[in-house]
């Protein structure tokens, strides 16, 4: 994996020659909620009612029980979904519409099967009708940066899946959002795979400092990536604690080097037990 | 390429063929391997076939000889022929009208659920019923020819369409319109872009299947409504008992089917180049 710390050629810099390098976005949620079906025969409280407030940069992990709407707090801050109460505001503007100024990743890849790697990053290009030589040098910067140089012309059922998430990481940066949203990114991937790409991640993260929201089942990663790890509760979710993570960065492959590391999982062990999402 | 699958995290560093040639390079050697064994297999049951006639005599109004018919394939070639291409151009136009008509139909469909609910019975019913039935009636509004064979052609390959490219549709991740939306597409952009090269195999399949019906129901269609084509010909030459015609006729339908049918098999690979790529 040596080839993806050799080229340390500083991720701002040189996408700063060719892009704005924007920086990361603020988020403020207040009250959100979400009530599916608001209205039908049957509506279902999925969220909340949650606050966020995640600042310029920050790298914030959303850790919870499955079905505890951490997928749908994510459509939210983003206004994929509406929300059925509550505000979002990202800068300070409130949102009303999906807002563009972001990458999203979700677990299973969602790459277009019928585009090249290369292709589908460049999707951002074309339909965002940007710069077509800017984003691409970006492009080319993110798969080497990445460690998918080689993969452009291939397909995604011709990439592993450790490769095709790569890929969709790409996609998702290559606009040069302001805040990237990602949906258990990782939680495909074999263990070893996970790993390597959480370091990935956060040397890019480190380099260009945009916004994470950052969604998981795993505590190794929520703790391994965040500056804040925020706990859910079972559905209707709702945000039970909030951890500061105060480890050195980069982050070791092997957590456990660190004695805090064990303290903040303990934590997080600790909160789901009380709240009986383990059953033992 | 095979290798490609172990190495998770390391990049490849070499690019594989351009993918475009790699298909059409596999296309070729697997066409040339079936291709000649096929023929091999074609050669021998023809010279068995004309051994057997030859040896029990048996009369050409009965069971035509191979040497009879594809005498017949080559003496009367321009007939045979232009019958042939009368044929293909109503299967032709009768497949495409079917796309034409079938895809955006579907589209409708899947997206406004009235319509889901209002046509699809009647749908359903029309595709359950024999089509050739409409035959007779299609002749007295359009008089015997070329159009009503198209017709039926066209209602004989829309169905298969109509039912395949709306599971097309319908299977498209809904996520996938998330990531649309996030980069602004607007609507014709995220169905240009996005649902329909997503749609696209299942209409391939669709279409597929329709062109297998499509030239099977052409000669039928012919049979009863047309004033030419290889059906038409077939017909005639029945009436006249001319055997070796009819046997002719036989092979130039196999070999017009065999066309369209490889047709579509290249269209699939060259317009959908992801969809057999690597494995
Ligand atoms: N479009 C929808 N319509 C109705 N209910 C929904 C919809 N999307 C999600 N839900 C429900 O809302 C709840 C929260 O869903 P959500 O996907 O946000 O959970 P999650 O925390 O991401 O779960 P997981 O960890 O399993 O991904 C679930 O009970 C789910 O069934
Ligand atoms: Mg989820």
């Amino acid at each position: 994996m040596a080839q993806m710390t050799e080229t340390t050629q500083p991720l701002q810099s040189a996408l700063g020659a060719h892009g704005s390098g924007r920086a990361g976005a603020s988020i403020h949620a207040k009250g959100i909620t979400k009530v599916y079906g608001q209205g039908g025969v049957s509506p279902f409280h999925a969220l909340g009612p949650i606050d966020l407030d995640i600042k310029p940069g920050e790298f914030v992990s959303l850790i919870g029980p499955s079905g505890c709407g951490k997928s749908t707090t994510l459509l939210l801050t983003s206004g994929l979904e509406p929300v059925s109460d509550g505000t979002v505001e990202v800068d300070g503007k409130p949102l009303t519409k999906p807002i563009s100024e972001v990458g999203i990743v979700f677990q299973d890849h969602l790459l277009l099967d019928f585009r090249t790697a290369m292709q589908n990053v460049l999707l951002q290009q074309e339909i965002r009708k940007l710069d077509a030589e800017k984003i691409r040098a970006r492009a080319e910067m993110l798969f080497d940066r990445l460690g998918i140089r080689g993969s452009e012309n291939k397909y995604p059922r011709q990439l592993s899946g450790g490769m095709r998430q790569r890929v969709s990481i790409a996609r998702a940066l290559v606009h040069d959002p302001s805040m990237l949203l990602m949906d258990e990114p990782f939680g495909a991937l074999d263990a070893i795979t996970r790993t390597q790409i959480r370091h990935d991640l956060e040397m890019l993260w480190l380099e260009t400092k945009k916004t994470v929201l950052f969604i998981t089942h795993s505590i190794e990663e929520a703790v391994g990536l965040s500056d804040r790890v925020l706990v859910m509760s079972q559905s209707p979710g709702q945000i039970v604690e909030e951890i500061k993570i105060d480890l050195p960065r980069p982050r070791p492959a092997h957590l456990g080097e660190y004695p805090e590391f064990s303290k903040y999982a303990e934590r997080i062990y600790k909160i789901f037990a009380k709240l009986g999402v383990y059953k033992f | 390429m095979a290798t490609s699958q172990d190495h998770h995290i390391m990049p490849m560093q070499t690019t594989g063929p351009n993918p475009v040639i790699h298909a059409l390079g596999r296309l070729y050697g697997s066409f040339v391997g079936s291709f000649l064994i096929g023929a091999v297999a074609i050669a021998a049951l023809l010279g068995l076939w004309q051994w057997l006639a030859v040896w029990f005599e048996v009369p050409t109004w009965l069971v035509p000889k191979p040497s009879d018919f594809l005498g017949r394939l080559v003496a009367d070639w321009q007939t045979i022929s232009y019958h042939a291409g009368a044929t293909s151009l109503t299967i032709l136009e009768g497949f495409a009208l079917s796309v034409i008509v079938a895809v955006p139909l579907a589209l409708a469909i899947v997206s406004i659920a009235a319509l889901e609910r209002g046509l699809y019975p009647v749908i359903v019913f029309l595709n359950i019923m024999p089509k050739t039935v409409i035959g007779p009636i299609l002749i007295i509004w359009f008089g015997i020819g070329p159009v009503v064979a198209a017709l039926i052609v066209f209602l004989m390959c829309f169905f298969p369409i109509l039912v395949d490219s709306m599971s097309g549709f319908r299977a498209v991740d809904p996520r996938l319109f998330y990531i649309s939306r996030s980069m602004g597409a607007t609507r014709w952009q995220s169905f240009w872009k996005f649902r329909l090269p997503a749609a696209m195999p299942a209409i391939f399949s669709g279409m597929k299947i329709g062109v297998v019906k499509a030239v099977e129901g052409v000669i039928i269609a012919e049979f009863i409504a047309s004033n030419k084509g290889l059906g038409f010909m077939i017909m005639q030459a029945s009436s006249f008992m001319d055997m070796s015609l009819m046997f002719a006729g036989l092979i130039a339908a196999a070999i017009v089917a065999l066309i369209f049918n490889g047709a579509m098999g290249i269209a699939e690979r060259v317009l959908m180049p992801w969809g057999n790529a690597g494995h």
